[in-house]
């Protein structure tokens, strides 16, 4: 019998790209002429320095660590309750509040469209009480909480829960600390959010960041997100330009209600930790620069805190694969080490299983240890920046932003990034960018390790298997029946004669231009859903009550507005 | 010459799952294999899905969902396939479908039930195969 040989090919898994994620062509190396047009003070600068490159901080990490954050939202309250206290008892110092989908949307779980995806991704969290119970034990004055919805809608009455819950508990709305996405360009150009239309949407935008900074003025009440353009096609100079063009434009329009880049203070970006190394530490380099150099040269920034870029991360859910989920645990400690490489002030980092589902409680302490092994083990934070000053990273740091710069001048060149919206220009290069990455993946000229090469050959093993079948699943049909009845319940339960004319006060708000915060806060205090209230702004506007047009405008809604 | 007719295929996301990078890619896909190819956008609903199935005699019904929820959605589309005369149009399904949930769907007639990264080959073998006459 001949035995077979094996070949073994010296070239088996070698690289396939000489270009980085985002297309960057990259030399086989870099040199002090490559960074020659670069100078230190102007450029790059100590941390804490402008233009701020570094990292915003003298002391960095040494000082203040990064935020260690997660979404928490399951499909009941008592869950998310018990899940925000155990994590953050590992450390979780920071929590991202989400909802489920239909909340998203700005509809209510009776709804007919809510069926399908009812307590996806999240709680239904459509009133006040929700919020009471999910956060029940949990402090509500200094700590760091986080809006990380979809539609504008959510923002505006999120913070106002937050905020009728320390009215009512007599707590100081100055010690209410966090922030909300709330972008209007993200919202549409990525989730083609259903509550509102893009004119409702810019200026409720703005209703909530001037209602924050009067009101709530540690709440930063917009956070321009480039991971949801990122994830669903764009490249880093676009992710980025995307960005600083959101910040222009609300610095432009909170300037029309008499409000300066300097009264809004430093500036948070959510960006993307995407999988590719080097690419992701620069941009976070060139993000805070660009910046810098915005505010203070074309937005009249005069302080130093209003030309400052804080970042917060979101490792990219989109490189974690459904195939051999053992591998996650490698991509995404590396996204983790590059945010920090980077100088991010929170990093929201996905769960290993987070393909196949929710994550895991174990997926969420194996994340928080990760990064607990970076400070402690392996001792990255003790130095600010310690990739400063290598010719590769300074050269691309470099080149991102010159990237990045042109294309804000192609935005400006049109109109802005309203206009740009709307006309589909970044619809076109989304799709343009994600059809060519598809490609390259179907070519193998961008290699996924286990989907395009590697698949291992054979039955998938214990581990992998183990992650699967440990991973969040979705409620079931009686989860969300239960729902249902609870909502139809609660809402059968209110007194009319509060909730009556606080429904009133809200449309005759959005009517007349008034900011329409207070009367959001005024309303969920007295039971007002979600639905409600994005149903009452619309019907300010003229338009159909309900989003999706199945439901008619409720009784007691149509008294209270005289319709 | 016998020509084969073109396949026409109607794919779906039913319910608010906003994940559409899947979809998306498979349109082109679809397209570049000769398939007549019409897509529901987001936010759709059962009902809608159904009529327009049935309004455009499609050949194959595909849908797409990442909330983990592809059995109720499915269900819901198949009801609502039997109210408007559509029973007999070939479902399949993709996304993020849980391993348990493939037998349940295949119970339900649903075949494919693919997860992300399926090659594309596979997919579109699939859908000839089942596509109804």
């Amino acid at each position: 019998m001949k035995s077979e040989i094996f070949a073994i090919d010296r070239k088996f898994g070698h690289m396939v790209r000489t270009a980085t994620q985002s297309h960057v062509e990259l030399k086989n190396h870099y040199s002090p002429q490559d960074i020659e047009h670069l100078s230190y003070d102007e450029d790059i600068g100590d941390p804490g320095e402008f233009p701020f490159t570094r990292g915003v901080y003298r002391e960095m990490y040494r000082n203040r660590l990064w935020l260690k954050s997660y979404l928490v939202s399951y499909t009941t309250v008592a869950e998310t309750n018990k899940a925000m206290k155990d994590y953050v008892a590992n450390g979780l110092t920071d929590i991202r509040f989400t909802a489920d989908l239909p909340t998203q949307c700005g509809i209510d779980p009776d709804h007919p469209g809510a069926w399908n995806s009812m307590a996806c991704g999240g709680i239904p969290s459509y009133a006040l009480h929700v919020y009471e119970e999910m956060l029940e034990g949990l402090p509500l004055e200094d700590v760091v909480y986080e809006i990380g919805m979809m539609g504008s809608s959510n923002y505006l009455f999120f913070h106002s829960l937050l905020v009728a819950m320390m009215e009512k508990k007599g707590l100081d709305l100055n010690k209410l600390h966090g922030n909300s996405i709330n972008d209007p360009i993200r919202a549409k150009l990525v989730y083609n959010s259903p509550d509102f239309p893009t004119v409702i949407d810019r200026r409720i935008w703005i209703d909530h960041i001037e209602f924050a900074i009067r009101n709530t003025p540690r709440w930063k009440a917009c956070v321009p997100n480039g991971v949801d353009p990122q994830q669903s096609g764009v490249d880093v100079p676009r992710e980025l330009g995307g960005c600083i063009a959101v910040g222009i434009a609300m610095v432009e329009d909170l300037g029309k209600r008499g409000i300066s880049i300097d009264d809004f203070g430093p500036m948070i970006f959510a960006l993307d930790a995407e999988s590719d190394f080097f690419e992701t530490i620069c941009k976070f380099r060139a993000a805070r620069k660009l910046w810098a150099k915005i505010a203070k040269e074309r937005l009249g920034a005069k302080t130093a805190r209003a030309m400052q870029l804080k970042i917060g991360v979101r490792t990219s859910g989109l490189s974690l694969t459904w195939q051999k989920p053992l591998n996650n645990s490698a991509r995404v400690a590396l996204q983790v080490l590059s945010s920090v490489l980077g100088g991010v002030n929170s990093i929201d980092a996905s769960g290993i299983d987070e393909a196949i589902g929710l994550p895991s409680y174990e997926a969420r302490m194996y994340n928080l240890d990760t990064q607990h092994i970076i400070t402690h083990e392996a001792n990255v934070p003790l130095v600010a920046d310690p990739l400063g000053g290598s010719y590769y990273v300074e050269w691309l740091t470099s080149k991102i932003e010159q990237e990045t710069t042109t294309y804000l001048q192609e935005i400006d060149d049109e109109g802005g990034i309203f206009q740009c919206l709307e006309s589909g220009r970044l619809a076109k290069y989304m799709e343009e960018n994600r059809v060519k990455i598809e490609r390259e993946i179907e070519e193998c000229s961008r290699v996924v390790v286990g989907v395009n090469a590697f698949q291992n050959e054979g039955e998938e093993g214990p581990i992998n298997k183990a992650i699967e079948n440990t991973a969040y699943k979705v409620p079931t049909v009686q989860d969300r029946e239960r729902i249902v009845g609870e909502v139809k319940q609660f809402k059968a339960s209110r007194d009319l004669g509060k909730l009556k004319p606080a429904i009133r006060k809200l449309y005759d708000d959005t009517k007349s231009g008034e900011n329409v915060s207070r009367a959001v806060i005024e309303a969920v205090k007295v039971g007002a859903t979600i639905g409600e209230v994005v149903g009452t702004i619309r019907s300010g506007y003229g338009i159909h009550y309900d989003p999706f047009n199945q439901v008619e405008m409720p009784e007691f809604v149509r008294e209270a507005i005289g319709k | 010459m016998n020509e084969q007719p073109r396949i026409r295929i109607l794919l779906a996301k039913v319910g608010l799952d906003t994940h559409d990078r899947g979809v998306l890619g498979l349109i082109s896909a679809f397209r570049d294999a000769g398939f007549e190819v019409i897509y529901s956008g987001r936010y759709a609903t059962a009902e809608g899905v159904a009529k327009t199935a049935v309004q455009e005699d499609v050949n194959v019904l595909a849908l797409s969902d990442h909330t983990g929820s592809m059995p109720i959605v499915a269900e819901s589309v198949i009801k609502a396939l039997r109210e408007h005369g559509g029973e007999e149009i070939p479902v399949i399904s993709g996304g993020l479908i849980l391993a348990s949930d493939r037998p349940v769907l295949e119970e339900m007639g649903v075949t494919g039930n693919f997860g992300p990264g399926t090659p594309l080959n596979v997919i579109i073998d699939h859908v000839k195969n089942v596509a109804r006459a």
